[in-house]
C-alpha cells in the first residue's frame, strides 16, 4: 500500500498505519505487521487505534495511487499469463490455465511469484484454485503458505471459511450472520429455494461459482492477443544489441506462427518486463493496405523505437513478449519463380513503406489528399492520414467545379492561414498596384480577377473572417505570382479594406 | 575488329557492374527539343538525384512549380506514386502543397503521398526509404535554407539508392547560393520569369500567361551547363522554350523625319 509521503517504512518494527477520512471519522485502511500484532486491523477507527497504541505512526492513505499501482502490477503480471485482472482494492486474479507448466508447475510458479513480489517490497498471499471464487477465498482466509487447491480438496478447504469470503455484499453477509450462518459449510446441503428467496440469487450464484458448478469468467485487463511469443532471460538484459537480438528472435517466431496459420496482423505490441515490476510496451500499427507477417518487416518496424526502450531499461529486462492483435487471414499468392533480384524490383510494396513512415513520424504525418466539396480554398481539400484514405478521387472534376475553365486558377502552395500584406496605390474594385509582404515590395504588372468567393452561410471560415473575399491572381515585375484577396467589399463603411496573401503560384 | 569488339564487351561489363553509372540511362524528354538535345540523356535522367535551387530569394515557389512539372513529365511515362517530404515547420513559412493547384499541371494529386517530418534530417531519411521502393516513381524532398544534414555523403547515399531501383529523386533546397559539392547528377537553378502579358480590352492591367521559369543547369556530371527560358504547355503537358514576343509598340519618329516624309510625299 502506498502512502503520500516517504515517512516510516511499512516493514519497520514500529506500528505503522494508513488512514483515510470517512463519514464517521478517520478509519484505518492498512496496518503493518507490528501494528497487526498489537490488535489493530483494517476498518478500525483511528481513535481506537490510538487508544490501543498511542505511539502508532499514522499517514494519510493515497487510495488512487494504490489503485494505479495495483493496475501497474497487474500489467506486469502479464508476463505469467495474458489473462490478468486487477481486483480492486487489493487483489490480483491471474488465469494460469495452461501456463503453469511453463514455470515448472503450480508450486514453483507460486514460489517464484511470491519471491518476486517480495523483492518489489510487497507482502503477498497467494493461492491457486480451480475456480476464481475459491482462489479469492483461500488467498484471503487460509493460513497456509501458498495453498494449492485441487478439485478434490476444494470442498474440504472451503467449508470452514467465513461466508464473507464468497464475495457477497455486506448486507447479505450480515443477514446471514443474524440467522447463524457464518461459515460456508453452513450453506452446503441446505435447500436452495428458501436461500434464494431470503438472501437473493447472488448468494447461490457465488456459491456455485466457488464450487465449480457455475462458470465464471473475467474481463482481462488488456484483451489477450490471439498470437503471442515470449522469451525469458537467465540474466536481465539492458544493452541495445541484446534487446535487438531478442526482438529479432521474437519477430522470427511470431512470423513463423502467423505464416503457419496463414494469418497476418495489423497491430503489434512488444512488451519488455522490467526486473522491478514495470512493463515497457511498444505498440505498432501497420497500414490498412496489407497485413504484416514478414519477420524482416516486423523487425524493422520494431527496431525504430528501440532508443525509447533503452532509456527505460532501469535494472534490465527479464521477460519479453511480442503480441499480435487484429489478426486476419491472408489470401496467399504466389511469389513467383523469379530470381531474388527481380523479386526485389517487383516487390515494391507501398504498404511497407507507409508502415515505416507511419511508425516513425506518426499516422497523422503521413497523408494523402482528399477533395472536399467547398468553395472556400482552405476547405476544398483535406490531408487525410493514409490509413484512412485509400480510395481514388476525381480531382480534375473537383478542380473544374472550383475554378471553371480558368487554368492555373489555384496556387501550388497555400498558406495554412492567410498572411496580411500592406497595399499601396489601390484602385477601387481592382488589384493594388503595389504591395509589401515580408518587408519586400512587389510592383504588380499583370493581374487576373477578381474571383469572388462568398462564405458559406452555414459555417464560418474562421473566428473573425466571415466576409466575402475577392481573389486576384497577380504577377510582379520579376514574374512571381501571388494569390491575393481583399477581405470584404471595397466600399465598406469608409474603412480601408484589408488585403491578404493566401498562396503562391509557380 | 576483334580487339574493338572485346573492348566494347569489356565496357558493357563494367557498366553493368557499376549500377549507378551505366552508359545510357532511361530519361524523360522535357518537351523542348533544344533543351532535350543539350541534356546528356536527351531528357531528364531517371534513377538519379537532381538538385533544384531557387535562383534568388523568393523563387522557392517557382522551384516547387518546376519540380512538379518535372514530376508530371516522369509520371506521364512511368506511372507510380510521388513522395513529398517536407519538414513540418517549413509549411508555415513557405506554404503547403495545394492539390487543386497541381491539377493545372496535369499532376494527379491522388499520386502524391505527403510526409511531414519533425526535422530536416528526417527528410533525407524519408527520401532514402522512398528510393528503395519501386512503387514510387519520384521522391521530392524539401530542405530549408539553414540545413546542414545534406552533404556529399548524404547525396551519395541518395544517388546509390536511386540507381538501385530507378526511382528519381528531386531535392529542393531553399538556398540560392548553395555551392557545396555533392554527388547529384545535376543542379538546376530555377527563377521566376514574367509571363506573356495577356492584353484584354476594358481591363486596366494585362492578364497572366502560362507560368514561365528561367532555368539554368549550374552543375552537370556529364552534360554541359546552360540557361534556358521555359514555360509550361498545359495542352501537351510538357515544357517548351519560352520565346520573347516581338516588340509591337509603334516606332516613335522624330519630328524632323516626319517633316521630311511630308515634303517627300
Amino acid at each position: 500500500m502506498l502512502s503520500d509521503s516517504n515517512g516510516p517504512q511499512p516493514h519497520s518494527n514500529n506500528p505503522f498505519v494508513l488512514s483515510t477520512s470517512l463519514q464517521n471519522g478517520e478509519v484505518l485502511t492498512a496496518v503493518n505487521a507490528a501494528a497487526s500484532e498489537l490488535g489493530l486491523h483494517k476498518a478500525m477507527p483511528l481513535t481506537d487505534a490510538r487508544a490501543i497504541c498511542p505511539s502508532v505512526k499514522v499517514t494519510p492513505a493515497d487510495l488512487e495511487g494504490d489503485d494505479k499501482a495495483l493496475h501497474q502490477l497487474a500489467l506486469w503480471c502479464q508476463c505469467y499469463s495474458p489473462f490478468v485482472r486487477a481486483d480492486l482494492p487489493e487483489g490480483l486474479t491471474i488465469d494460469i490455465t495452461g501456463c503453469a507448466h511453463l514455470f515448472g508447475g503450480e508450486v514453483t510458479l507460486l514460489k517464484e511469484l511470491e519471491a518476486r513480489l517480495r523483492r518489489f517490497g510487497l507482502t503477498a498471499k497467494l493461492a491457486t484454485a480451480p475456480t476464481i471464487g475459491a482462489a479469492w477465498a483461500t488467498a484471503r482466509h487460509v493460513a497456509d503458505k501458498r495453498p494449492i487447491i485441487t478439485p478434490e480438496t476444494l470442498h474440504n478447504t472451503l467449508a470452514p471459511i467465513p461466508i464473507s469470503a464468497l464475495r457477497l455484499g455486506k448486507p447479505t453477509v450480515e443477514a446471514l450472520a443474524k440467522v447463524g450462518l457464518k461459515q460456508i459449510r453452513d450453506l452446503l446441503g441446505k435447500p436452495r429455494a428458501p436461500l434464494v428467496a431470503r438472501f437473493g440469487s447472488q448468494l447461490i450464484e457465488r456459491l456455485d461459482q466457488a464450487f465449480d458448478k457455475h462458470d465464471e469468467s473475467f474481463c482481462a485487463l488488456t484483451p489477450p492477443p490471439p498470437y503471442r511469443t515470449e522469451q525469458r532471460f537467465a540474466e536481465p538484459i539492458m544493452t541495445l544489441p541484446a534487446i535487438e537480438e531478442v526482438i529479432r528472435h521474437l519477430s522470427h517466431n511470431l512470423s513463423a506462427a502467423l505464416n503457419k496459420a496463414g494469418k497476418g496482423a495489423r497491430k503489434l505490441e512488444l512488451t519488455f518486463f522490467r526486473v522491478d515490476g514495470w512493463p515497457e510496451t511498444l505498440s505498432i500499427q501497420t497500414s490498412a493496405l496489407a497485413l504484416s507477417r514478414d519477420a524482416g518487416h516486423l523487425l524493422r518496424l520494431l527496431c525504430e523505437h528501440l532508443d525509447k526502450l533503452k532509456d527505460h531499461a532501469g535494472f534490465g529486462f527479464e521477460v519479453a513478449t511480442l503480441n499480435a492483435f487484429d489478426v486476419e487471414t491472408i489470401t496467399p499468392h504466389q511469389e513467383g519463380f523469379k530470381n531474388s533480384d527481380e523479386r526485389r524490383k517487383n516487390g515494391g510494396d507501398l504498404s511497407r513503406l507507409l508502415d515505416r513512415f507511419i511508425n516513425r513520424f506518426g499516422p497523422g504525418n503521413v497523408t494523402r489528399f482528399a477533395p472536399y466539396a467547398s468553395y472556400i480554398p482552405e476547405r476544398a481539400m483535406r490531408a487525410v492520414p493514409v490509413l484512412q484514405n485509400n480510395s481514388r478521387h476525381n480531382w480534375v472534376e473537383h478542380a473544374h467545379a472550383l475554378q471553371g475553365d480558368v487554368h492555373f486558377g489555384r496556387p501550388f502552395l497555400l498558406f495554412p492561414s492567410p498572411e496580411p500584406i500592406t497595399t499601396l496605390s489601390e484602385v477601387p474594385d481592382g488589384p493594388p498596384l503595389r504591395f509589401e509582404w515580408n518587408r519586400i515590395s512587389h510592383r504588380i504588372t499583370r493581374a487576373d480577377g477578381p474571383e469572388r468567393i462568398a462564405p458559406e452561410w452555414w459555417t464560418k471560415i474562421g473566428e473573425n473572417c466571415h466576409q466575402t473575399r475577392d481573389y486576384y491572381r497577380v504577377e510582379d515585375e520579376e514574374g512571381r505570382r501571388f494569390w491575393l484577396y481583399r477581405d470584404g467589399l471595397y466600399e465598406h463603411e469608409g474603412k480601408p479594406p484589408c488585403w491578404f496573401i493566401h498562396g503562391i503560384f509557380s | 575488329m576483334d580487339r574493338e569488339h572485346s573492348l566494347q564487351m569489356l565496357r558493357q561489363h563494367i557498366s553493368k557492374q557499376e549500377q549507378f553509372t551505366p552508359e545510357t540511362r532511361p530519361a524523360v524528354p522535357l518537351g523542348a527539343a533544344t533543351l532535350d538535345d543539350t541534356l546528356p540523356d536527351h531528357g531528364l535522367t531517371l534513377g538519379t538525384l537532381h538538385e533544384l535551387l531557387p535562383a534568388r530569394h523568393g523563387d522557392f515557389s517557382s522551384t516547387v512549380g518546376f519540380g512538379f512539372g518535372l514530376a508530371t513529365r516522369i509520371l506521364r511515362t512511368h506511372p507510380g506514386f510521388v513522395l513529398w517530404a517536407q519538414p513540418s515547420h517549413q509549411v508555415f513559412r513557405q506554404g503547403a502543397v495545394y492539390p487543386i493547384g497541381l491539377t493545372a499541371l496535369g499532376f494527379d494529386p491522388d499520386r502524391l503521398i505527403q510526409v511531414s517530418t519533425p526535422k530536416s534530417r528526417d527528410v533525407l531519411w524519408a527520401l532514402e526509404e522512398g528510393l528503395t521502393n519501386s512503387a514510387l516513381t519520384a521522391v521530392i524532398g524539401i530542405l530549408p535554407e539553414n540545413d546542414n544534414a545534406y552533404d556529399f555523403t548524404a547525396s551519395r547515399r541518395l544517388v546509390l539508392r536511386a540507381a538501385e531501383n530507378g526511382v528519381t529523386a528531386l531535392l529542393i533546397r531553399n538556398q540560392p547560393a548553395f555551392e557545396a559539392a555533392t554527388a547529384a547528377e545535376m543542379r538546376w537553378s530555377v527563377g521566376a520569369m514574367p509571363s506573356v502579358a495577356h492584353h484584354r480590352i476594358g481591363h486596366p492591367m494585362p492578364g497572366l500567361g502560362t507560368p514561365r521559369w528561367q532555368i539554368e543547369i549550374t552543375k552537370s556530371k556529364r552534360g554541359i551547363p546552360g540557361r534556358w527560358p521555359v514555360e509550361w504547355d498545359h495542352e501537351t503537358l510538357s515544357f517548351r522554350l519560352a520565346t520573347t514576343l516581338a516588340d509591337r509598340t509603334p516606332v516613335r519618329t522624330p519630328r524632323v523625319v516626319r517633316q521630311q516624309w511630308a515634303t517627300a510625299s
